[in-house]
């Protein structure tokens, strides 16, 4: 239990977060055992790749990345933790009779990000830039019906179904967005908006007191930088 | 505080004192002196499903002295060992073995609406348990949509009654509907009830506090509420009700039998009466022989075994002959609308349901739609909370820079009414599950009156989140909940079961779950389902004693 952390108290995704040094596992001796081990195994063991294939893992990495704006370390380990996931075939408990079952929709639909990727700028997804990576993750996301033989819609649904559920159950996660985390046996006892446990941090990072009208706005003329988009966003 | 007599319920159900006090979630001893039945036993009743329906009908008739099996898919779940404080690790407690989705508006299963293991989707339910409203017992009648039920809301009252108290329901007095009270006060609010408070006091809407299905003050040995927000991972406290806390204890102490890890794939019959049911149990097929046969896994795998049941006698599947097994699927359509506020809410804190408001439930004839919606507060962890920022379209950094606001946004979730329609429900599809059965395809498309009716419970939730202050609200379409696929009617033609809940076809089926429900309301359905289950026992005693049930 008292354990040291893989990394420094209040570390987050490539270092974003807006509040400065909070460390959710500061309360994990409050937790019961059974989660503490589960979030701590997330944290520790990075599982090794046993669904998707080598050139799969480079595509299946690269786009998660792209999906999450994950381009600086540290990094939550998506592509392991969605690998795990396909390899024990643990799915939502449903498929679209349009798709096939996800393990193939994956596979399939990262042949198909490549092939893209390759009409467009000669080089398969991971190698392209930043920039070539974002237009063409977007030209999925505005493809009307079908892309290749999948619905379009529903490849996005997969993708960041996926992506999201991964990243947001990491506890690096956590600490970027000030969540408080598992609450048991401690529970909340401050409930009132405006509040909060002593143990919590206060959001607003010292040197960013941007508001969040501007913040969202800035991430916006970034992201159309990113995926060619400018014009549309403006 | 309690304002009503423990006595009273504890000699109807006395399962909340059965749970252990101290560190302790389950009563090992109260599994360990379970009774065994033999397969060739012919027990009284065999049950298929142990949620908020079978497990209901499981105490009633262990305590009447009925021999019973009740037998789940899933397993007999351990809170202390088996559930967590987190979202990802809280996949096993849903139903996710494959299922097919389709229809114009395709409906997400698993952790969205179906629960496997003892106590069923209640262990992961969110905990509001609102009564239907008298209106919503004749549509057809009052506003010529939907259907007709073939009981009214009186025959229902008292069982809604009993079972606030076995739950027990906590709220305010609820002033819409059939006016009620409730067993116990309304908890203190978190800040996502707050907001929704603040809002409607603004516009001048009333909303109440509760209905929910955990207890406020002493009761039995259940413990407090902590309000630590994992209503929906499965309540590691013992608060939140659930079957497995609320009525499995009661039916084990009565003599009741618990089979976890059984998959039933065929309700066998003969002659015209149900003989048993064949399951799965470990990879190896057993048969389990029984008097009277209840179905209750829920409108979606209740269906599909009926039709997986098929036999000479019944072609198109067990109590098809009119085409009705499968069909009036319903959802609720339950879109959600976050508000941003400039103040720091957190609204992971306190349990995600706190705060109702009716007044839109019934039809207004000043509007272009029929039938209405609900709204509450939902207050979502930041899994399910990202599925609210991508819905926008966002991705990437902009994702990113939303979800890093969390802390700053409150949520509003409705449930609007949408109509059953024929079309709308469960057919074989082609794949096969692990053992090789054929897999439910549940298809679902909204009709004109359903988009009128979300569109409107949307401004209304903006407008509240506006009217608290909020400076952006974002809104993610979404469904809730199911009922139907087995409804019950007054005639075989138009329906699967009759008001008692038996199989017009089999004299001695039942159904007995949320797949009976003609219409849906605006009201969150498991609280109805006990209370039917709750009827129907009513019923099996009365009439098992008169002799009616005998061949
Ligand atoms: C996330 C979530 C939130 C919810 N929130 C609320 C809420 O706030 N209020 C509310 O009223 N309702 C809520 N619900 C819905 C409520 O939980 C269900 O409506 C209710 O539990 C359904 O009862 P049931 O008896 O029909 O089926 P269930 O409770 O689902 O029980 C069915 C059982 O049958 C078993 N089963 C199925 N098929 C078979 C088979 N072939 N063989 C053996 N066993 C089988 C399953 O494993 C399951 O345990 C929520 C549901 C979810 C998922
Ligand atoms: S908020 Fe209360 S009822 Fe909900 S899981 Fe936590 S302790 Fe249980």
């Amino acid at each position: 239990m008292s354990r040291r952390l893989p990394y420094p108290e209040g570390t987050t995704p490539g270092g974003k977060g807006r509040f400065e040094g909070y460390e959710v596992l500061g309360q994990r001796r409050y937790w019961d055992e059974q989660t503490r081990k589960l979030v701590m195994d997330r944290l520790e063991n990075t599982p090794e790749l046993k669904f998707f294939g080598l050139a799969e893992a480079e595509t299946a990495g690269a786009l998660l990345d792209v999906i999450l704006g994950q381009h600086e370390e540290p990094r939550v380990p998506v592509l392991a933790m969605v690998d795990a996931r396909l390899h024990a075939g643990q799915t939502d408990g449903w498929r679209h009779e349009a798709m096939p079952e996800d393990a193939v929709a994956w596979r399939e639909s990262l042949l198909f990000l490549d092939d893209d990727a390759e009409q467009s700028f000669g080089r398969r997804f991971h190698a392209c830039s930043l920039e070539e990576r974002g237009q063409v993750v977007q030209g999925v996301q505005d493809a009307e019906g079908a892309w290749y033989s999948l619905p379009a819609k529903h490849v996005w649904s997969l993708w960041s179904r996926y992506a999201c559920s991964a990243f947001y159950s990491h506890p690096l996660a956590w600490n970027e967005i000030g969540f408080g985390g598992p609450a048991y046996p401690r529970g909340y006892k401050v409930l009132r908006p405006g509040w909060r446990e002593p143990w919590e941090v206060a959001e607003q990072r010292a040197g960013d007191p941007v508001p969040w009208a501007t913040r969202v706005e800035r991430a916006k003329r970034s992201h159309a930088v990113r995926t060619g988009t400018e014009a549309d966003n403006r | 505080m309690s304002r009503f007599s423990d006595k009273a319920v504890r000699e109807r159900n006395e399962s909340a004192w059965l749970v252990p006090t101290g560190q302790q979630r389950t009563n090992w001893e109260l599994r360990r002196q379970m009774r065994r039945y033999d397969h060739d036993d012919e027990v009284d009743l065999v049950i298929v499903g142990c949620g908020a329906g079978g497990a209901t009908l499981a105490q009633r008739m262990a305590r009447a002295g009925f021999s019973v099996v009740a037998l789940d898919a899933g397993p007999w779940w351990d809170p202390d060992a088996d559930w967590v404080s987190d979202e990802a690790g809280s996949n096993k407690l849903y139903w996710t073995e494959p299922r097919v989705i389709s229809g114009d508006d395709p409906v997400a299963m698993g952790s969205n609406n179906s629960g496997r293991g003892v106590g069923g989707s209640m262990v992961h339910f969110a905990g509001y348990v609102p009564r239907l409203h008298p209106s919503d017992f004749e549509t057809m009648t009052r506003d010529g949509v939907g259907a007709d039920w073939p009981i009214g809301y009186q025959d229902l009252k008292p069982y809604y009654e009993q079972i606030e108290e076995e739950l027990p329901a906590a709220g305010e007095h609820w002033p819409w509907g059939d006016p009620h009270g409730y067993p116990h006060n309304a908890h203190p609010l978190g800040p996502n009830g707050e907001i929704f408070r603040r809002g409607a006091t603004k516009l001048g809407l009333r909303a109440k506090v509760g209905p929910v299905a955990i207890p406020n003050g002493r009761f039995g040995h259940r413990n407090h509420c902590i309000y630590r927000g994992f209503c929906l991972q499965g309540c590691k406290v013992n608060a939140k009700a659930s079957p497995l806390i609320t009525h499995i204890p009661d039916a084990l102490a009565h003599g009741a039998e618990i089979r976890p890890g059984c998959m039933v794939y065929e309700v066998v019959v003969s002659a015209g009466r149900a003989k048993g049911v064949r399951y799965f149990h470990e990879g190896a097929g057993y048969f389990q022989r029984a008097r009277m046969v209840a179905v209750a896994g829920y409108s979606i795998e209740t269906p599909r075994l009926l039709l997986l049941s098929a036999s000479s006698a019944f072609r198109d599947g067990l109590c098809n002959d009119y085409g009705q097994v499968g069909r009036y699927v319903m959802v609720q359509g339950a879109p959600q609308t976050a508000g941003r506020f400039s103040e720091e809410i957190r609204m992971y804190k306190a349990p995600p349901p706190e705060v109702t408001c009716e007044e839109f439930y019934e039809t207004d004839l000043s509007k272009d739609y029929k039938r209405g919606f609900a709204i509450q507060n939902v207050s979502p962890l930041p899994v399910t909370y990202s599925e609210h920022v991508t819905a926008q379209g966002h991705w990437g950094e902009v994702m990113r820079e939303y979800m890093r606001d969390y802390v700053h946004w409150a949520v509003l979730g409705s449930l609007c009414e949408l109509l059953p329609q024929q079309r709308n429900g469960v057919t074989l599809a082609d794949d096969k599950d692990a053992h090789g059965l054929a897999v439910a395809n549940f298809s679902h498309s909204e009709c004109a009156n359903d988009k009128l009716l979300q569109k409107a419970a949307q401004s209304v939730m903006e407008d509240i989140l506006r009217a608290a202050g909020a400076e952006e609200v974002i809104t993610v379409k979404r469904y809730a909940h199911l009922v139907g696929g087995c409804r019950m009617a007054a005639s075989p033609e138009q329906g699967v079961v009759d008001a008692d809940l038996r199989t017009f076809a089999v004299p001695n089926l039942f159904v007995t779950d949320g797949s009976v429900l003609p219409t849906q309301g605006s009201a969150n359905p498991a609280l109805t389902i006990m209370a039917l289950a709750a009827r129907c026992a009513d019923y099996l005693r009365s009439t098992s004693r008169s002799g009616l049930l005998a061949p």
